[in-house]
Order: C-alpha cells, then sequence, then structure tokens
C-alpha cells in the first residue's frame, strides 16, 4: 500500500503545456470546509479586512485545471452553481493533484453556492456540489460588499436616503 | 516563518487555561497577560493563538441597533435589551440559534427563556455534526476518551476530517504523537491512516492514506464491513480502491491492539449524510469481533458537544427542539434550524455566539433578510451585517470563567485571564436580561 508517494507537481503553471487544451468554462466539483487560514482569520475576527477575502474568497484548484482555463494565482473566476455564482480568487492548490475538484474554505463565499437542501436531515449538502467555473475580470468583494450584494437587507434603505 | 523573539514583557503568567476554539479544548495554555490585556499566549496552535491573540479593531464594545437609514448605531444596554425582549415576547415563532461558543452556564437561562416564548433552540450541531447526533441514535455511540487514545491506540484512523487543518494539536497532544503507558516510543507505536479523497494536511503526515473517490465512503466502508464478515468482494476497484488494498487494510485493522477512527464533516457533509455515520459505526461494532476499537466525532466548536450533551440531559434531545407546543419536541428536518428557515417559518432570529451569516447557505440565510435578527456576539462578523440589535458579549475562557465540555464529553473548566471591557457583558447576563424582560413583558400582557 504505496498511496503515501505521491507524484510532485511544480509550482510553476505552464500556460504553453501541449497537453493542455484551453477551455473557456470548466466543469468541476464543489466541495467547502475549512481550513488552517480561514479558520484563524474568522475567529480572530478580522472579517471585515483583506485578509479575510484573501483566505476565504478564494477557490483553490489543480494547476492543471488553472492552466486549462489560463488563469493564473489570485485571478479572478467565477463559480457557478445551481444555487448561484460568486466571483473568488484562483489559487494553486496545495494538495494537489485533484484535477475536477476545486475546494473553496467555507464563509461567506462559499456559501452563495453551495446547497441548501438537507433532505430532512437538518444538515446542508456543503460537499460534492456541481460547478462551473470560468474567467472572470470582476475584482472580488469585501466581506461587508459581498453581504450587501447578495442580501441588499438594508441597502433599499440606504439608497432611499441617499 | 520568521523568528520571533520570545515575549518577555509581561505582568503575570495565567497558566493551565482551557482554550476556546476547536473540540479539542487543550487545557494547556499559558496566557500572558500585560495591563489587563492579552500580550501573548503559550503551547497554543495557530488557531488558538489567533482567537485569543483577538482582533481588538473589530471588536464588539456597545450595544447597537439599527438607525432609519438602516445603519448600526449605539445604543443603551436598556434600549437595545427592552427592543430585543420585546421582539422575542412578540413573536410566533422564535429561533435561538448558536450557544457553542459559549459556556455551559449561559445555556441555563437560554433554556428557561426558550420554555417561556415556545421557542426552538438549536445549536451548530445542526449544520455540522447533526446527522452524526442521529446515526448515534440509529446505531450506537463506541466512544473513549481521548487519555485511552493517547495511551493505548496503536491505529488512528482519521477520515473526513482534516485535523492539521480543524484540530492543529489533536495528533500531537491526544492521538498520535505523545508517548502513552502502552506506546512508550509514541509515534513510532502507532500507525496513522487517513482516508481521504484529499491529499490532505493530515495525509501528508501519514503512513497509509486511502484515497477513495468523491462520495465513495459508503461504498468503500461497506466493502471493509463485507470482507470483516467473510464475504469476498465481486469487483477489482470499490470506491476507486483496488480490492487488493480492501483486504490487505482490512487485515491491518483486524490486528491491531487498540484501534481509533476519527471522523469529520466530510462524511457527514456529502449526499449520504447520516447513514455515512451509520456504516462508519456498524464498522466499528464489526471491528470489535476481533480487537478493541473505537470511534469519536471530531467536533469543531469548544462547547458544541456541551450543548448537546447539556440539552440531552435537560430535555432528552441533543439540537433542533421546539416547544412551541409547550413540551420538548425534536423532529429531524422538521425543527431544525436550516429548515426552519428555507421553509421561512422563523419570525426573530437569536443568535448567540455563532456566525449564520458566514456558515449557512445564502438559500437559507436570505430568509434572514425579512426577519428581525438579535446577535449576540463578540465580533463584527458576516452575521453582524444582518443583525438589526447587536449585544456585546464577553469572550469565555479569556475574559469570563465557564463550563465546555471536550468533543470526548469530558467537562473541563475555562479559566479568566482578563477582565472584560467595561462596556460589555456576560453571556449568561445578557441572556438573564433578556428573560427577565420578556417575563415582565408576559405578565403585563395577561
Amino acid at each position: 500500500m504505496t498511496y503515501i508517494e505521491k507524484p510532485s507537481i511544480s509550482n510553476v503553471i505552464k500556460f504553453d503545456e501541449h497537453n493542455v487544451a484551453q477551455v473557456d468554462k470548466l466543469t468541476v466539483m464543489l466541495n467547502t470546509g475549512t481550513d488552517i487560514y480561514q479558520g484563524a482569520c474568522k475567529k480572530r475576527g478580522s472579517t471585515l479586512k483583506d485578509e479575510y477575502r484573501k483566505v476565504a474568497g478564494v477557490a483553490y484548484m489543480d494547476p492543471k485545471d488553472m492552466a486549462k482555463l489560463g488563469v493564473g494565482n489570485w485571478d479572478s473566476v467565477l463559480v457557478k452553481s445551481d444555487w448561484g455564482a460568486v466571483v473568488v480568487y484562483a489559487a494553486h492548490s496545495r494538495d494537489a493533484p485533484h484535477e475536477g475538484m476545486i475546494f473553496i474554505p467555507k464563509g461567506p463565499w462559499a456559501n452563495v453556492i453551495v446547497s441548501n437542501e438537507t433532505y430532512c436531515c437538518s444538515d446542508p449538502t456543503y460537499k460534492g456540489i456541481e460547478a462551473t467555473v470560468e474567467k472572470s475580470d470582476k475584482e472580488v468583494l469585501l466581506m461587508a460588499d459581498l453581504m450587501r450584494e447578495v442580501y441588499k437587507k438594508y441597502t433599499k434603505k440606504a439608497e432611499g436616503v441617499n | 516563518m520568521a523568528y520571533e523573539e520570545p515575549i518577555t514583557d509581561y505582568d503575570k503568567i495565567v497558566e493551565n487555561c482551557t482554550c476556546a476554539f476547536c473540540g479539542s479544548n487543550c487545557d494547556d495554555l499559558d496566557i500572558l497577560v500585560k495591563e489587563n490585556s492579552v500580550v501573548g499566549v503559550r503551547h497554543a496552535c495557530r488557531l488558538g493563538a489567533s482567537k485569543i491573540m483577538e482582533d481588538e479593531d473589530q471588536r464588539l464594545k456597545v450595544p447597537m441597533m439599527r438607525d432609519e437609514n438602516g445603519e448600526l448605531v449605539e445604543v443603551e444596554w436598556d434600549t437595545a435589551l427592552d427592543a430585543a425582549a420585546e421582539l422575542i415576547a412578540n413573536s410566533i415563532r422564535p429561533l435561538f440559534y448558536g450557544w457553542s461558543e459559549t459556556n455551559i452556564e449561559t445555556m441555563k437561562p437560554g433554556l428557561e427563556l426558550t420554555e417561556l416564548v415556545g421557542a426552538v433552540i438549536d445549536n451548530q450541531a445542526t449544520i455540522c455534526h447533526g446527522p452524526t447526533v442521529q446515526a448515534v441514535q440509529n446505531v450506537g455511540y463506541p466512544l473513549m476518551t481521548l487519555g485511552e487514545v493517547k495511551n493505548r491506540a496503536d491505529m488512528v484512523v482519521y477520515t473526513g476530517s482534516n485535523p492539521m487543518n480543524a484540530h492543529p494539536r489533536h495528533l500531537s497532544r491526544y492521538t498520535t504523537y505523545p508517548k502513552g503507558w502502552f506506546r512508550k516510543r509514541g509515534r513510532y507505536d502507532r500507525t496513522l491512516v487517513t482516508w481521504d479523497p484529499k491529499y490532505s494536511d493530515t495525509a501528508k503526515l501519514s503512513d497509509i492514506w486511502i484515497p477513495f473517490e468523491e462520495n465513495g465512503d459508503y461504498e468503500f466502508v461497506n466493502a471493509i464491513r463485507a470482507v470483516l464478515k467473510g464475504k469476498k468482494l465481486t469487483k477489482d476497484v470499490i470506491a476507486g480502491i483496488p480490492i487488493e488494498d480492501i483486504y490487505e487494510l482490512t487485515e491491518k485493522m483486524k490486528n491491531t491492539q487498540f484501534g481509533a477512527l476519527f471522523f469529520g464533516l466530510g462524511l457527514t457533509h456529502t449526499l449520504s449524510k447520516q447513514r455515512n455515520i451509520d456504516i462508519a459505526i456498524q464498522l466499528i461494532q464489526d471491528l470489535n469481533k476481533y480487537s478493541k476499537w473505537v470511534l469519536l466525532p471530531m467536533r469543531g466548536h469548544f462547547n458544541v458537544n456541551g450543548f448537546n450533551i447539556f440539552m440531552s440531559y435537560e430535555m432528552g434531545f441533543p439540537y433542533g427542539v421546539d416547544f412551541c407546543r409547550g413540551y420538548p419536541r425534536y423532529m429531524i428536518g422538521e425543527t431544525t434550524t436550516i429548515d426552519l428557515l428555507n421553509r421561512k417559518e422563523a419570525d426573530v432570529f437569536l443568535v448567540i455566539a455563532a456566525d449564520p451569516g458566514a456558515h449557512f447557505p445564502s438559500g437559507a440565510n436570505m430568509h434572514l433578510v425579512d426577519i428581525p435578527v438579535i446577535q449576540i456576539d463578540i465580533h463584527w462578523g458576516p452575521t453582524t451585517e444582518l443583525a438589526d440589535i447587536v449585544l456585546p458579549g464577553t469572550f469565555v475562557g479569556v475574559e469570563t470563567e465557564g463550563t465546555s465540555y471536550r468533543m470526548d464529553s469530558v467537562p473541563l473548566h475555562m479559566k479568566k485571564a482578563i477582565d472584560p471591557p467595561e462596556t460589555c457583558r456576560e453571556d449568561e447576563w445578557i441572556v438573564t436580561e433578556l428573560l427577565n424582560r420578556v417575563k415582565k413583558i408576559k405578565e403585563a400582557s395577561k
């Protein structure tokens, strides 16, 4: 049983890799969950700051998938699922290779695209969701801006006054 | 990582504090205090240290309410508490969610308030280990304390969890690395196994990594059970794992002296939900025909288990308890938070020591836009963006004493190292105050 011997993956993303066909849209499986950087930032309380966007508003992708899309680290990508769409950063996963799978740490960004369906089991389906990834030129929103754009709880009132 | 000079500039050390982060509840933390503020912490992991060395910029220090423009503005404690009590007293289907990051002492008046107004009380288990609790009710709970694992275990299996990211000291303090009574050489006497589709940070440390395919957990565990019962596997590859490896792993698991299986949200968040846990518990039962095996869920918050134990003792149900009929009811999928929000049933949402804004799917959170939200917390987080009334609590484990339950159900005392900010109030005080004010309103309306 030698699964522990993993092929090593270079940290450099090769855009001109010959056996990688360029695509505009990638169909992937989305997983969410905790991550030590997200956990530390969230529980310290620094959720309004840029660092929270950098640790939770990010999709960790396989370098080959990133090459297919032609995105580099910290480029914006649009992730869409049946439940919504959100712009997050793309970043090279340190658990690669896992082609066809992306990981977004739990947080307001991941919430937009995960399923709230509990199938009568109290627990929403946070993992194993079908999604698509495409390149985006939009900037990833900070937490407060994202909450305003997604939920619009108080924006209507504020706009009326302005 | 750059070398940092040890901190020498402090007034006193508060020894053996209990960490207020994950379910490992490490109770050996030394907090360095200077002029009533924390300047350093020893022995904590990255997560624990980051929480104890909190971000002062985003600390909630005063009660706040929304003004007519929808901005949060500072108000007096009395104003905020009266407004919150008024909302709770006049609601039809209030929902009190959270409780996992506060002490047991706060839950007591919380439960009384729930009974008084006929609310639903629920905690974070509803979105993390809820299916685990259901599975435990289905097939049993072969658990242990972490001390047993430390002293005896020679095989430790992690599945659907990544303790190096979520419980960083779990391996070093309880399961894999420490020297135990029967495991004198520590790590060398133990086999660390990870079953995870991802080559996670824990898998990188493991002796054996089983990368079954996504959503393949049920099939894979079932295959091991079949082999244990002497059945022959007919397929060549099961859940992405060649059957020779399944035979080999099963043989190894049979021949251990003491095995421990730890599982996390990887099992509960996929489609099979509680059935994944059912099968894992049944695997442990089967393995006990050959050797001693135990299992434990990797609980996330430091007191998420505490709430389940508290509610089970007090009301007979672990979470999602509904009092709308005057007696406790518990019906998964009906009286649980996400389902109540999905069906747009709740009309007041009290959230204490939790962050649904960060952790609920937005489909469920959408209902919070339409109803008043009362938040009791210590930091300005995603939920504050949706909150109508904000009541600043104190930091349990640093500013307030209390009791919490570790993931293996061991109750621990949490020490206090510094005094809370003057304008903040303890969670217990806030909830008791809400209870008294709601009582008054109810009596006046009789």
